[in-house]
């Protein structure tokens, strides 16, 4: 990542923007193209510390213009998905489908149905282990 | 009570020009008119055994003849096919005086200003109408009640039980005996209105039996309790409180305690079914714009009216949703339109689908989704409060799945009724948040639809078609057998294995250090659980574990230990660093700042650079500039830029963090867990071709280093080379089968592989089949 870009973590404290500032320099290499051409849409993503819905935080992962950045989606995305922030690691990382997590009522969904149906774990660079 | 009464007809809930049997309430009608179906109900009502009479019944005192409303579902119980049209007389009479006298006892009943009780466990605005309710049910003096206190009230022992068991057989499906009963001296109005609710209640509870099964159910009953089924009414049907009214008072009694102590000090000589006319007549009938006049103006596109025939073919289902409760409307609307959209799947895999089964039991209320928990309905369990599992309902649907898509910018009907008559239900009455509420919340059948209808035509893909059906399969399997995720407060707590070979060793320690000398960690991680069983407070023995199940991938049970290492030396540095390297890998800012600058502070050479107050909150800078002063002092101790490495980490200053790392490799060039951590953190900076090349140098220090093989896979992946990825999983989990982070992630790459035929043995965690498949 080139270190002048704001990062999207930067003054929040969620795991899940740690994350977020992974997959923008993810998507900055040749899998970002990838997934432009295979997804090619844009989530908006609220993430509550504890809570969905209280103290959330926007993202929005941009599979179209591939960018990330923090605040609310410009234009309107395609989807919207509202977690907790350990969910959404657990999301990102595999360990729970987002169906599953939907189900579970871990993951809430507005906007296009197809759009969210793309929404997968494939699109998260997994963390390396130190 | 409010909505029990409500759905059900209790008394209290009778609307002036409405008959008071069981099924005239505000809710019954305004879902009729929904509905468009009255007409048609009065028909088939006239059709059902034991209910020939039951428009007749209606009493003098109340203004003309209502329609026969009836409950939501029970409407639905026949007359599938027939697309009855929409009486237009009905729909005029949300215009006519009788409607807006209807709507005027409602509002007067939400608007007038009682002293709310307290009602333990009720939301504050759902006390108030409660209590008002109540108040206008038993709250007359006994003297000013324009009707004597009845006297020749049968037992109620007799009769309560009787009717329990009749309830009761619901349960078993049996059929229910006639008995013959003592005498119970019941009036025709009592014998009218228990002939009334049975029917009804009947057709409910034996909704899965058929119809002519609940008939013969429901005149065993009639029968027993000598009630003719073509009893007509003689006498004012309102006005007596029965025996029978006691016992559908009863469930709701014993839910609100307060209520019960009212009941228990008030006698109940009231006039039930009157309590909205005497609102109307202490305060006049009312202009005021009502939800009603808007509802009606909504509704000329007779969408939902459609709507709702169009589901007709899922009837005898739903008339089974009452004894959900009303909460479980919400439920089980979407998920109904849900089950007719995927019934016409043709596809077979849809069609045996567990999740269509679950769904259909959503749908008739079997299974219940509370507090996403899925439980059994309470359609078999009558005896269960209602008001109470309205309650549960309430607070739990807001949380649940699908609540979201009410939210405006829907496409699909952004102008549903049930949100215009939220909307408009808060304009006109501030009281909000009451049952009306729940109402608003109906949208959630739009996703069903939405989504529904993109099953239907296959908008998702075959694949990701069986991915939901999965998913719900096993959400379903799961919540079946009860099974709890380990929950997150245990995530500090030590797992240990269930069976060790180790433990009774004479030196479990040395043997472990051995293993893990050899680079067998699984097993050194049983060596070295038998010594912390043995020895609870070694050090050591929790360190070189902790290490051991980092290096095993395993930062979890890591992190655990390590915690118990520092707690049996709480300056032991290498713990220290151990800390804050698996909590960086966590992502935990805080806890991973902590523990490195308490290295720092524990450091014979750098402690004094630390300042010795207490910080609630680090700063990454400070402790970083810390650091560098250290860098500083002793620019060759390859610690110092190690820890370095790891602060950088977690700021994302991945190329200071890059040049710390091999700055410490010069200095230490044989160690195999900073060549990892240089690789990781070129992987996590989107330089993972680099970071093949420093993890095949950590390999070939130690071959074992399951953490390495790991981090090989993610670097494959995140390059997009998913073949090779999948082999470094699968080497990796044959050394260590309990990563559950390389499982996941193995997983994820055999689908963007395209290989889901493996997938089977990923769940199964078949690490044969997939060596097979991918030796490396």
């Amino acid at each position: 990542m080139a270190s002048s870009e704001r990062s999207v973590a930067e003054g929040s404290k969620l795991k899940s923007a740690q994350l977020l500032d992974l997959v923008k320099a993810h998507l900055a290499t040749d899998a970002g193209k990838d997934l432009q051409q295979k997804i090619g849409y844009t989530y908006q993503i609220n993430i509550a510390p504890k809570k969905i819905g209280i103290d959330e935080e926007s993202f929005v992962v941009d599979l179209k213009n591939l960018k990330v950045y923090k605040g609310k989606c410009e234009g309107k995305p395609d989807a919207t998905f509202s977690f907790a922030d350990d969910d959404f690691m657990a999301v990102s990382s595999g360990s729970i489908n987002p169906q599953m997590a939907f189900v579970r009522g871990k993951m809430k969904i507005k906007g296009s149905m197809s759009a969210a149906q793309k929404f997968t774990p494939d699109i998260f660079p997994k963390p390396s282990k130190l | 009570m409010a909505l029990r009464d409500l759905v059900m007809g209790g008394s209290g809930c009778a609307v002036p020009g409405n008959d008071g049997s069981s099924s005239s309430n505000p809710l019954g009608g305004f879902a009729d008119s929904i509905l468009g179906s009255a007409s048609k109900t009065q028909e088939r009502l006239r059709e059902m055994p034991g209910l020939t009479g039951s428009r007749q019944q209606n009493g003098p005192q109340f203004g003309p003849t209502g329609p026969l409303t009836s409950l939501p579902g029970s409407e639905l119980d026949s007359g599938q096919g027939s697309q009855a049209q929409v009486p237009p007389e009905f729909l005029g009479r949300f215009q006519d005086g009788d409607a807006r006298e209807f709507v005027d006892a409602w509002n007067q009943a939400l608007d007038r200003q009682l002293p709310p009780p307290q009602l333990p466990g009720l939301p504050r605005h759902n006390e108030v109408a409660l209590f008002r309710e109540f108040e206008s049910i038993y709250g007359q003096e006994p003297g000013t009640s324009n009707v004597p206190p009845v006297f020749d009230a049968p037992p109620q022992h007799v009769l309560s039980g009787f009717l329990r068991s009749f309830v009761d057989s619901s349960r078993t499906n049996a059929p229910f005996p006639a008995v013959r009963l003592p005498e119970l001296g019941l009036s025709h109005a009592d014998k009218s209105r228990i002939r009334d609710r049975s029917s009804i209640m009947g057709r409910h509870i034996f909704a899965d039996r058929g119809d002519a099964f609940a008939d013969s159910q429901v005149n065993a009953l009639l029968q027993s309790l000598d009630i003719e089924g073509n009893l007509r009414t003689q006498g004012p049907l309102a006005g007596q409180l029965s025996e029978f009214e006691q016992l559908w008072k009863e469930g709701y009694a014993q839910s609100t305690p307060v209520q019960q102590r009212q009941i228990g000090h008030q006698p109940l000589v009231s006039l039930p079914d009157q309590w909205a006319n005497d609102f109307q007549s202490q305060y006049g009938p009312q202009t005021a714009p009502s939800w009603v006049d808007e509802f009606h103006n909504q509704q000329d596109g007779d969408q939902w009216a459609q709507q709702f025939q169009q589901q007709q073919g899922q009837i005898a289902a739903r008339a089974r949703f009452s004894h959900g409760g009303m909460g479980n409307l919400n439920a089980m609307e979407p998920t109904h339109a849900l089950v007719q959209t995927l019934s016409q799947n043709q596809d077979p895999k849809f069609q045996n689908s567990k999740f269509l089964q679950f769904v259909s039991k959503m749908s008739r209320g079997e299974l219940i989704v509370d507090d996403n928990q899925v439980k059994p309905g309470v359609a078999n369990q009558l005896s269960n409060s209602w008001a109470d599992e309205f309650q549960q309902q309430h607070t739990a649907l807001p949380e649940t799945w699908a609540a979201e898509f009410t939210a405006g910018e829907h496409m699909h009907r952004g102008d549903t009724w049930a949100e215009d008559f939220g909307r408009t239900r808060h304009e006109a009455v501030s009281t909000s948040d009451d049952w009306v509420d729940e109402f608003s919340k109906l949208g959630v059948r739009d996703w069903a639809d939405e989504f529904g209808d993109q099953v239907a035509k296959g908008a998702f893909g075959d694949e990701s078609n069986s991915s939901w059906l999965e998913s719900y399969d096993k959400f379903v399997e799961e919540q079946v057998k009860g099974e709890q995720r380990v929950p997150q407060s245990s995530r500090f707590v030590y797992q240990f294995a269930d069976q060790n070979p180790y433990v009774g060793h004479p030196n479990p320690l040395k043997e472990g250090q051995d293993l893990f000398r050899r680079g067998l960690l699984s097993e050194a991680v049983l060596a070295l659980e038998a010594e912390v069983l043995k020895n609870p407070d070694n050090s050591e023995g929790w360190r070189l574990l902790g290490i051991t199940h980092a290096e095993n991938d395993d930062d979890r049970q890591a992190i655990a230990s390590m915690v118990k290492a520092r707690d049996a030396d709480p300056s032991n540095l290498e713990v220290l660093l151990a800390l804050g390297v698996s909590h960086t890998n966590e992502l935990e800012q805080q806890e991973a700042l902590r523990y490195l600058r308490g290295w720092l502070q524990h450091h014979p050479k750098y402690g004094m650079l630390v300042p010795h107050d207490v910080v609630d909150r680090l700063n990454h800078a400070e402790v970083a500039n810390l650091f560098n002063e250290a860098a500083q002092m002793a620019p060759e101790d390859g610690d110092v830029h190690t820890v370095l490495g790891v602060l950088y980490n977690l700021s994302r200053d991945y190329d200071k963090a890059i040049a710390s790392f091999q700055t410490a490799l010069q200095l230490k060039p044989r160690d195999y867990s900073l060549w990892n951590k240089l690789g990781a953190t070129q992987a996590n900076s989107a330089r993972s071709a680099d970071a093949i090349y420093a993890y095949q140098e950590a390999l070939d220090l130690k071959p074992n280093y399951v953490r390495a093989w790991s981090n090989m896979g993610i670097g494959y992946a995140n390059q997009g080379q998913y073949e090779e990825s999948i082999r470094y999983y699968v080497r990796a989990l044959a050394m260590n089968p309990k990563a559950d982070n390389a499982w996941q992630y193995l997983r994820i790459s055999l689908s963007c592989a395209s290989r889901p035929d493996l997938l089977d043995a990923c769940e199964r965690r078949d690490l044969e089949a997939l060596q097979k498949e991918y030796p490396l």
